[in-house]
């Protein structure tokens, strides 16, 4: 993927919920390759972490691993993920949100409740991980953060440990 | 290396240097001049063949116990289950060539290798240990002996290797993104890839990630297909969702030995380590055999999202390797440390560390310094000072975008003596 082809990170997050199998693992394939430049295809590639096939799960993966951090219109349907079903794309839809830092401020109460709940124990760590990006601003997630700090999982409770660190700045 | 040393030896240079100087009166070691080819040989001590090699044999401490070689069966692939790090058991040695006597005792005495009776908080899953068909014995080639004293370290990398000195062995990282059936149906990408490893004695992969186990048996037949003896052993899935990697080491079983016994996954206290790394325990194929560089390779790939957390628990995992096994002085942490030198935290705090890579790019796009081989300089002197990165593009005349397809990152690589200088005692 050149660096004249970046532009194109849309149209693959369009191509990643193809029909058709190819289409879709040879978009996720290409997003991987793109590193930065694949952001505007953040949420389209935390969708594709549930597909059916694992070559376009794996190189959604890999994409999202090197995007950095999403933009700020990819924000709200994060937030909408984060709730998924499949432990995958909420991992990294949580994981997307802590990237964004004090910019997914909106995503407090959505994190909150996923930390509270009995969600999967990595999607958990990463949501105390994503409020202690947040920081300041998850102010209000601090009693269910408090909670997760004395939990049995002890990187569950480090985690919420920091995260109560930063949330008090 | 010239720059880590004082101009006054310290006490365990100074005694470093008298046992030197005792093992070439007795005849146990010599020397030449750099670039000559020199064997080293002990009277009736050098074997006929890779066959006639002693294994590595496990040293307890007195009262002695039975030494009990276990000759290697002729398997084409066989799984070893493997004890997690740090149990109660004997550890491997390496004996050094005995001193005639009447020598004095002049360096400080080797240690009997015990390991310390620490469990591991968290007990890593066992890694599947695939050994590749046994090799014929393949012609032992003397390398040349080392200039006396180590090379300062290079202030800028050195050019992509295209074929193994004579003269050092060549240890490699490299992580090959997403490594799985879907790049292994693409000739082109295998060809490239194979061609990168043939350049190296040793290679640390990352990234493998796969359900499926064929993937490296797979890679290291393509790499053979030329008459290559490279062989492998990979490491467990790690991960903390359902996608997840693997490493392998992939090494030349004509230059490299590796002890299979001694491949795991570290232990991850705290549970800081996404994917805690892989270690194994190799030697340099040398004549006498005692008189190669051992060394541990322990893999890592950090997770980018807690890179900082991440590096702080390999460098606990730095010194615990050190010290849990002291028969072994030579531990070189290597991989995608998602972090550059400067981001290296409490890594820079151990004495003597020192890293490859410094001042250029490891990724192929060139933007990022992920990539490195981090050791002790101080323990590690088989350091030659050579590094580089093998720059995908560049070395194989490939588009950025074709570059892409092999991997994000290009291998970064390190050269090291094949002769085992003088362990310290008691790291």
């Amino acid at each position: 993927m050149s660096d004249a082809a970046a532009p194109d990170a849309n149209a693959l997050a369009v191509e990643l919920g193809s029909a058709d199998l190819a289409v879709r693992a040879a978009a996720a394939e290409r997003l991987a390759r793109m590193a930065e430049a694949a952001a505007p295809a953040a949420a389209a590639l935390v969708s594709a972490c549930g597909d059916a096939d694992e070559q376009v799960r794996e190189q959604a993966v890999a994409a999202l691993e090197d995007l950095g951090q999403p933009p700020a219109e990819a924000i709200s349907q994060l937030i909408h993920l984060v709730a998924h079903g499949d432990p995958l794309v909420a991992y990294w839809a949580t994981t997307l949100l802590g990237r964004a830092g004090e910019d997914a401020a909106d995503a407090v109460p959505a994190l909150a409740e996923c930390l509270a709940s009995p969600a999967d124990l990595s999607v958990r760590q990463r949501a105390a991980w994503a409020l202690g990006k947040i920081g300041a601003a998850a102010a209000s997630a601090r009693a269910v953060v408090e909670r997760a700090a004395s939990d049995a999982d002890p990187r569950l409770a480090r985690l919420a440990t920091e995260a109560l660190a930063a949330i008090s700045g | 290396m010239a720059a880590a040393h004082p101009r006054t030896p310290s006490p365990r240079l100074a005694a470093r240097r008298r046992w030197i100087a005792a093992a070439l009166a007795f005849g146990v070691i010599g020397v030449a001049r750099a670039g000559d080819l020199v064997p080293i040989r002990i009277p009736g001590a050098v074997p006929a063949s890779v066959a006639d090699m002693p294994p590595l044999v496990p040293i307890v401490r007195t009262p002695p116990l039975p030494i009990v070689a276990t000759p290697p069966a002729p398997v084409t692939i066989r799984t070893i289950p493997v004890a997690p790090v740090a149990v109660q058991r004997p550890i491997l040695a390496l004996p050094l060539p005995p001193l005639p006597a009447p020598a004095p005792p002049i360096a400080p005495p080797l240690p009997i290798a015990v390991a310390p009776q620490v469990a591991p908080q968290v007990a890593p899953p066992a890694p599947q240990v695939a050994v590749a068909p046994p090799v014929a014995p393949p012609p032992v080639a003397p390398p040349v002996v080392p200039p006396a004293a180590p090379l300062p370290p290079a202030a800028a990398p050195a050019p992509p290797p295209s074929g193994k000195p004579t003269d050092a062995v060549l240890i490699a990282s490299f992580n090959i993104q997403v490594f799985g059936e879907a790049k292994l149906a693409k000739p082109q990408v295998v060809d490239v890839l194979t061609r990168v490893v043939r350049r190296f004695d040793v290679v640390a992969v990352q990234e493998v990630r796969a359900k499926s186990d064929s993937v490296v048996p797979t890679f290291v037949n393509a790499i053979n297909a030329d008459g290559s003896r490279y062989q492998y052993v990979v490491g467990p899935r790690l991960g903390r969702t359902v996608s997840k990697e693997q490493y392998t080491f992939i090494y030349d079983s004509t230059r490299i030995e590796i002890d299979p016994s001694s491949v795991a996954t570290l232990p991850n206290p705290g549970d800081k380590l996404h994917r805690p790394p892989l270690r194994a325990r190799f030697r340099v194929r040398t004549n006498p055999p005692e008189a190669g560089f051992s060394f541990w390779l322990v893999d890592i790939h950090t997770d980018p999202d807690e890179v900082p957390q991440e590096v702080d628990a390999l460098a606990d995992a730095f010194v615990s390797m050190r010290s849990v096994i002291p028969d072994e002085d030579d531990v070189i942490l290597l991989g995608d440390l998602n972090a550059g030198p400067p981001q290296f935290g409490r890594i820079k705090q151990i004495p003597g560390i020192g890293w490859a890579v410094s001042g250029t790019t490891t990724n192929t796009r060139r933007s990022k310094t992920y990539d490195n081989l981090i050791f002790d300089r101080t323990a590690t002197t088989e350091y030659t000072g050579r590094w580089g990165v093998l720059d995908l593009q560049e070395t194989f005349g490939l588009p950025l975008d074709k570059a892409l397809e092999i991997s994000d990152h290009n291998p970064v690589w390190a050269a090291f003596s094949p002769w085992e200088t003088q362990r310290i005692a008691g790291r």
